[in-house]
């Protein structure tokens, strides 16, 4: 580990994503964006049952809106700064539900060198209102200088 | 090559959906119908509205052009979209009540409007944990010029 190839980046430091109110609206125009239409975001109805052994109260965000909002907190931060977003691993903790805010931030956790790049890792989180973890991740960037 | 337009697409997830395969019947390592699909502008710009995300870079040429990128490009979450319209009715991804238990995505060139986008995806094992049917599928999507745009995993617990 380098810990001195960007002298712009520090580990430790921190990324402040977006603070993202969440509302049915918002999730029915997230299903009409990525055309994902789970009945899980959608269906009231539908949400007394249990999904192979797992119950939830109402209905739920996708997953994949809060990986898309990770991801523009790390394009956002990455790109004016020359650096190429390469990877993003998630995991869900707790469901988002309508009428949550969900707040992302990134922490720079390594920088490496290998024979042919320079990287910067990243540990994810992101936070309903009540300060509870509804999902991690980690990150990886590349930087071509 | 299919061009693909919203208003075709089947927002009913529940229709012929026990035609869909199931925990059973889902074989790991077989590779999962998927269809070629135009990207467009629009697909893009309201992906990336949907999650508030308004860079130029998305919506803007002129800016696009002098950036890096040399052009309009698309979030690098823009899979999430592509998944569902690479993919045919009846995958088992569609199924209602499937649940996505975590995703890894690794990113090569982006996709750009006007990529003929090609979908490769499988499921690669699927096992039992805390009384839950889980399947991990994988999913390799290329451009027109048989570029890797990205690939991913992702670990769902099956309803049935």
């Amino acid at each position: 580990m380098d810990s001195t190839i960007h002298q712009d980046i520090r580990v430790g430091q921190m990324i402040q994503g977006p603070s993202v109110p969440v509302t049915k609206e918002m999730i029915r125009e997230f299903a009409e964006a990525s055309c994902d239409f789970n009945a899980l975001h959608l269906d009231e109805r539908f949400m007394d049952r249990s999904f192979g052994k797992t119950k939830f109260d109402k209905v739920i965000a996708h997953g994949m809106m809060t990986f898309s909002l990770m991801t523009r907190m790390m394009t956002d931060w990455l790109w004016p700064r020359g650096k190429i977003h390469r990877r993003l691993e998630t995991r869900w903790l707790k469901p988002v539900y309508p009428g949550d805010t969900i707040t992302c931030g990134a922490t720079v956790t390594k920088q490496m060198k290998t024979l042919k790049g320079n990287w910067i890792l990243f540990s994810l989180e992101v936070k309903n209102q009540k300060g509870e973890l509804v999902a991690t991740g980690e990150s990886m960037a590349e930087s071509p200088d | 090559m299919e061009e693909f337009i919203t208003d075709s697409f089947e927002k009913d997830f529940w229709k012929d959906w026990e035609k869909r395969k199931t925990w059973d019947e889902i074989q790991p390592g077989e590779i999962r119908p998927s269809f070629e699909v135009t990207l467009t502008k629009e697909m893009i710009q309201r992906f990336a509205r949907s999650i508030g995300d308004l860079n130029p870079l998305y919506f803007d040429e002129e800016v696009a052009k002098k950036s890096p990128f040399g052009g309009l490009i698309s979030p690098p979450s823009i899979h999430v979209l592509l998944m569902m319209v690479c993919t045919p009715h009846e995958d088992w991804m569609k199924e209602p009540g499937t649940i996505n238990a975590g995703q890894s995505w690794y990113y090569n060139v982006p996709a750009r409007p006007g990529d003929r986008i090609r979908l490769v995806c499988k499921a690669l094992d699927k096992f039992m944990r805390k009384d839950r049917l889980f399947v991990i599928h994988e999913n390799v999507f290329y451009n027109q010029n048989g570029e890797v745009i990205c690939s991913g995993r992702g670990w769902t617990i099956r309803p049935r």
